[in-house]
């Protein structure tokens, strides 16, 4: 229990640390900040260890309570959160090790560790969150670390361009999921993902799992909303390789794992055919690309959509196994990467010569450099690969299994999808090792390149050796073990032999195709199918031009109204005015002008001669008399 | 022609005369002239009209009376017109104009 | 302690007139008056704070006799001096008060006129809070009224460069609002007999009697039991209207927000945290406290219209905001975008859309409130607004890109921050509503939650024109020094960071006070609405 909250706020406290030591002690937050979160993964094995296999265990936190409803930010204990918190929390541990090799000589490794810490601590507040408006509580904040993060470097026009590009394309995902809450909240009344797995079916269930799935897609960066991901790769690579390949990419698939009872069987359909088209594209992709770090960008992007894949189809357990696979491998592959563009960046500024270090055509026959990394980066490629004896093996002969249990025409096409991406993904992965590690013709001799730190070289190594067979079970060609214990679900030997030999067959075209140096550039595929170009066009610029129309609306017909309505007042003042000088003054006027004359003709009898008074008086006198008589 | 009308015509004659002096004369010593002319006219009738009722001497007491009272009038009017004329050095009234608005 | 409202109300007013006492040489004294003024008065607030009882209604009620006028035959008119605070106008008090404190710090260094400046703050503070605790209408009318008096002067002599137009549209446009209102106020004060009259026909003022249908009498022109129709509608309706219209200026609700951008973008730093943090909170609560009590089946008639405009002014303001080149216009739209959710969640009448507008108002009172200091901020140091003018402000002023940075993540609901419980409420309940009650339809929260994408989409452009890329400035700044921010500018903008950070992570503190408010007034509108409008 303790050890539980200690690996949810280690991290927070790495973070708070960082943000609050003084710039002048900030060597201390690289001592400090990886030593909390090895503390973290301590921890989160010890847990690990300790409840594996346990009963589904419920936290109870209170935490809003209104008159009639109540959430609580519940945390939820079983195996899949159990091994994610791990997952997360070593890997995270490993990249900030790393980080302090890669990031020395940083300008400011406050922000950078203090937002790494508190993305890992977001991260595994969606990992133990019960409680899907919780959950999308941290899923937004590991967004918001991920933006901070891509646009570490803030000289660069482009990492803020990327940052933003990431958050928005992950705020219409969110928007989607919150939507989804919505829907949720109206027809149970509750959050609590244990209680919503287990009630019955309702109303617009197929609805609130896709809106759910919305989310899912910008996160793990999935079709439509996928290109996010690779321009995201103009963060540190450390960041790259903890964020957008290990962890927070994956929380899309993990989410799907949680709520996997709420699906109904239209909403998996979809699910599982964005993620072939997902997949399909990516692996495509990333056989055309020339930056490093996009290959493996796109390859994250492939990958991630076998799983969602995988997980439409119903098999859950194929899904996390792969996902936890792919977490070490791809940490590892990226790391590796980190390190060759970290050395060849070293060598160039000894050298004053300059190049771009992560294109593909500017390197080769860097094994003998390299032989660590080297070794590293191959080891994981094989995993990524599907080559026997490594992990990833173990996990696509689970997504095998899992798409041919129910034999209907969609799930075999979707197996033939899962096979194609397979090849494309072992000819990507050699064709990356190829270029940069053999091929010494287009060696970068003059270069003095040397191998990266130690601090560096300790991290891709434990990552590579989790990228082994072991890591997932005893036996390298049965995925069975301790993730998956149903043996229900046994892989059929045929399978296996199947996926041994379309491994090897794809090797051997890779090794035809890729021996000789050949860079065939296809810009289409290479830009992502132009599915950028088309976003730009239809949304980015339809939203400025709705919003200069707002503007124009705002400026020239409200405004105008209002100065119309103004001016109109205005008029009808002076009208108002002229009539009131003219008709009711002029009335007025001539009313005292009658009175003044009436007045005058009264005084002038006033005229203060006693005689004259005294003749009106007679004269009265005589009139009174006659009028009498 | 009975005497009693051509003493009311003479009555009335003399009033006459009396207004027109008050209102044509210009001095104001002319105008008290005036006033008592009126006032005589006016003792003319009650001593006219006394003469058909010869017991009762209202007639007489009357013109007594407005003798007396005329007698009063004009000691107090030339004191009057006296002190206006020493103050403004005329006893013309049309002269005297200070409160003319 | 029972008269510690008036109190409230009181104290800046003696400061203000004490402030016309001291020669205006002494211009530090004025600060200091002011300061003190607030910081009483925040004693006070704490005190009330520390009394109040989250399960009583409205409370610390002062009712003293202020005009009673016997008409004959036509009864009585009577006023009362009523005030008192429930659980939604308490946290407004406070967030006036912290406002207050916030725009005398920034008002620091006031140059021109300080004697007339300070007095007229203190003025506009005592009328803001006598705003917010008034419960008779008359009175709430007259210091509605009399908040546009300083705010005038404030905008239109301490202003920008079109002060005067500014002044005089923001002006015009409140007094069509007030001529709307005080017609309403006239119909009410003519309909509504107070109970406790004994018999007689006494005529009230009273809000919580005009909030009773027992109360109106019989055969007048708003009479609920019998109503009179004029034209198309219902004489209660053409009230209804009128009133919302009245307040919704207020608000600012589209297309009747015009005179937001212009006020602000002329209005100096603190009139501008003034303005949008409490001033646009009175539209609120008017519709909250009079509009909805006292025509629920009017409000229930026309919720779909509320909900139309809130979605409307969600999506409009959010896409000016995203056109506009001047950093404080885009601040003042995002005002109009946030203050659409609170008209939103008040026509779904769910607890949940109440309690989230209600605590949409606090939660944008305070991050409006940064936004302005920190647009002043830069104001300060270039006199130049433009966003196009800026680029890589962030390594040049690292601590100004981190507030800015919580600020504009915070506005653009980002959880964890007050901002996004507020927005989620609202949405939550908004979508609940037609299921609920039948009143407003799910596609409209469908829609706002567009306004979301929009809110970040502008508010990320700034951020990444201004803070990323290599450092330049262009324009007249170019040759200005830019230093971080100072001592006195963190002691503004900390607290607000502290506050919509607390809650926005834990609510529940908040909600106890605002929650027993909303489910009482959303019982109240449905079931009177339900009651009035069965009548034939």
């Amino acid at each position: 229990m303790l050890c539980l909250f200690l690996t949810l706020f280690l991290p927070l406290l790495s973070s708070f640390f960082s943000f609050s030591t003084p710039d002048r002690y900030s060597w201390l937050i690289i001592l400090i900040a990886p030593f909390l979160l090895l503390l973290t993964a301590v921890f989160s094995l010890i847990v690990i260890f300790s409840c594996w296999n346990n009963t589904a265990g419920l936290i109870r936190i209170p935490w809003i309570s209104l008159s009639d409803a109540s959430i609580s930010a519940n945390i939820f204990l079983e195996n899949t959160t159990l091994l994610m918190a791990s997952v997360v929390s070593v890997v995270s541990f490993l990249v900030h090790l790393y980080s302090v090799g890669y990031m020395a000589g940083d300008g400011n490794p406050r922000k950078y560790f203090g937002m790494l810490g508190f993305f890992t601590f977001a991260m595994q507040g969606i990992v133990l969150a019960d409680n899907l408006l919780v959950l999308f509580i941290f899923w937004e904040l590991v967004g918001f670390s991920s933006y901070i993060l891509i646009g570490h470097w803030s000289e660069k026009t482009q990492a803020g361009k990327a940052a933003t590009k990431a958050f928005l394309f992950n705020r219409v995902g969110d928007a989607a999921f919150l939507i989804g809450l919505m829907v949720i909240w109206d027809t149970t009344g509750t959050f609590e993902i244990s209680t919503i797995n287990t009630s019955a079916t309702f109303e617009w269930q197929t609805f609130a799992g896709l809106c759910i799935f919305g989310g899912v897609i910008g996160k793990s960066a999935q079709f439509p909303l996928f290109t996010w991901l690779p321009d995201a790769m103009e963060g540190p690579t450390p960041v790259s390789a903890l964020i957008h390949a290990a962890t927070m990419v994956a929380a899309g698939v993990y989410l799907l794992i949680r709520v996997f009872p709420l699906f109904s069987e239209t909403a998996l359909m979809v699910i599982a055919v964005t993620g072939a088209v997902t997949a399909f594209a990516g692996a495509l992709a990333a056989l055309f690309q020339f930056d490093i770090k996009k290959v493996l960008a796109y390859s994250t992007i492939s990958q991630l959509g076998l799983m969602i894949l995988t997980i439409g189809m119903g098999g859950v357990y194929a899904g996390l196994l792969h996902l936890f696979a792919h977490a070490f491998f791809k940490a590892c592959l990226f790391l590796s990467a980190g390190s060759v563009i970290h050395s060849l960046h070293q060598a160039q500024r000894r050298d004053q010569h300059h190049f771009d270090v992560q294109d593909l055509r500017n390197m080769g026959g860097l094994r003998k450099n390299l032989p660590v990394t080297f070794l590293t980066f191959t080891i994981s490629g094989a995993s990524l690969a599907g080559i026997p004896f490594f992990s990833g093996f173990l996990s696509k002969e689970a997504m095998y299994t899992a798409l041919l249990k129910d034999n209907t025409t969609f799930s075999l096409a979707v197996f033939v999808v899962m096979a194609i991406v397979s090849f494309l993904t072992v000819l990507y992965t050699f064709r990356l090792i190829w270029f940069i590690f053999m091929d010494d013709s287009r060696k970068p001799s003059a270069l003095p390149v040397v191998e990266v730190p130690m601090i560096m070289r300790i991290p891709t190594a434990l990552l590579a050796a989790s990228s082994i067979w072991i890591i997932v079970s005893l036996n390298p060609f049965n995925f069975f073990g301790w993730i998956v214990t149903d043996r229900s679900n046994a892989p059929s030997i045929w399978l296996t032999i199947f996926s041994v030999m379309w491994v090897a067959v794809a090797l051997v075209m890779a090794y035809m195709r890729f021996r000789k140096p050949s860079f065939l550039p296809n810009e289409f595929i290479a830009d992502a199918f132009k599915i950028d170009v088309a976003y730009d066009f239809a949304i980015k610029r339809s939203s400025e031009k709705l919003a200069t129309t707002v503007e124009f609306s705002d400026q020239r017909i409200i405004d105008k109204a209002i100065h119309a309505s103004a001016y109109g007042h205005v008029i009808f003042a002076h009208v108002i005015g002229w009539f009131d000088k003219y008709i009711v003054d002029g009335l007025v006027h001539f009313v005292s002008s009658i009175i003044r004359w009436v007045g005058g003709i009264a005084r002038s009898y006033q005229n203060g001669k006693i005689q004259d008074y005294i003749l009106y008086a007679i004269l009265a006198l005589i009139i009174f008399i006659i009028w009498a008589l | 022609m009975n005497s009693l009308i051509l003493m009311i015509l003479l009555g009335a004659l003399l009033f006459s005369i009396g207004a027109m002096i008050i209102v044509m004369k210009k001095n104001a010593i002319m105008m008290l002239l005036g006033i008592e002319l009126m006032l005589n006219a006016s003792n003319i009738n009650l001593v006219a009209f006394n003469r058909f009722y010869p017991t009762r001497m209202d007639g007489q007491m009357f013109a007594l009376f407005v003798i007396l009272v005329a007698v009063c009038e004009t000691a107090i009017g030339l004191a009057l017109i006296l002190r206006v004329y020493q103050y403004y050095q005329t006893s013309i009234p049309e002269n005297i104009n200070e409160l003319k608005g | 302690m029972q008269n510690i409202l008036s109190f409230l109300i009181l104290v800046p007013l003696l400061g203000s007139l004490a402030a016309l006492l001291i020669p205006s040489k002494k211009v530090s004294a004025f600060r200091w008056l002011a300061l003190g003024a607030v910081c009483v008065q925040l004693v006070l607030f704490v005190l009330l704070l520390r009394n109040y009882q989250p399960e009583i209604g409205l409370q610390f009620i002062e009712q003293r006799l202020w005009i009673s006028l016997d008409l004959g035959s036509w009864g009585v008119l009577k006023a009362d001096y009523l005030l008192g605070v429930d659980g939604m106008s308490l946290p407004l008090v406070g967030l006036s008060i912290f406002i207050m404190l916030i725009a005398c710090i920034s008002s620091w260094h006031t140059l021109s006129n300080v004697k007339g400046y300070f007095s007229l703050l203190l003025l506009l503070n005592a009328s803001i809070i006598g705003t917010f605790t008034a419960v008779d209408f008359l009175l709430f009318y007259l210091f509605f009224e009399f908040m546009l008096l300083p705010m005038f002067f404030l905008i239109g002599i301490w202003g920008g460069a079109r002060r005067e137009y500014a002044s005089i549209k923001f002006f015009l446009y409140t007094l069509l609002g007030s001529i709307l209102i005080l017609i309403v106020l006239i119909g009410l004060y003519l309909s509504v007999n107070d109970p406790s009259g004994a018999g007689g026909l006494v005529h009230t003022f009273n809000m919580i009697h005009m909030a009773n249908p027992a109360n109106y009498i019989s055969n007048t022109i708003l009479d609920p039991n019998n109503m009179i129709t004029i034209g198309p509608l219902s004489a209660r309706a053409w009230a209804f209207l009128f009133l919302f219209f009245g307040f919704a200026i207020k608000l600012p609700m589209v297309p009747l927000h015009t005179w937001l951008p212009d006020a602000h973008v002329d209005a100096s730093t603190p009139v501008s945290i003034i303005l949008a943090a409490l001033l646009l909170k009175i539209g609120a609560y008017g519709l909250l406290r009079i509009v909805y009590p006292i025509f629920p089946e009017a409000a229930v008639q026309f919720s779909t219209m509320v909900a139309v405009f809130g979605v409307v002014s969600i999506l409009y303001g959010a896409l000016a905001a995203m056109a506009s080149k001047d950093l404080k216009r885009m601040i003042a739209y995002s005002s109009v975008s946030h203050m659409g959710f609170v008209l939103l969640g008040l026509a779904s009448v769910t607890t949940e859309g109440v309690t989230g507008a209600v605590y949409q108002m606090l939660s944008h009172g305070i991050l409006s409130g940064m936004l302005f200091i920190l647009a002043g901020v830069l104001y300060d140091r270039t006199a130049d607004r433009s966003i196009r003018n800026y680029s890589g402000l962030a390594s040049k002023m690292p601590l100004y890109f981190v507030t800015v940075l919580i600020a504009f993540f915070a506005s653009l609901g980002l959880p964890a921050f007050s901002g996004f419980i507020a927005e989620v409420m609202v949405l939550l309940g908004a979508f609940k509503s037609n299921a609920h009650n039948g009143l407003i339809h799910e596609s409209l929260a469908v829609l706002a939650t567009i306004g979301l994408i929009f809110g970040a989409a502008y508010f990320l452009w700034a951020i990444q024109r201004m803070f990323f890329g290599p450092f330049d400035v262009k324009g007249v700044a170019k040759k200005l020094e830019l230093p971080d921010l100072d001592n006195r500018e963190l002691l503004m903008l900390i607290p607000p960071c502290i506050i919509t950070f607390i809650f926005g992570v834990y609510p529940q503190p908040l909600l106890d006070f605002i929650n027993p408010f909303a489910s009482d007034f959303v019982n109240h509108v449905i079931t009177q609405a339900k009651i009035l409008s069965a009548h034939p």
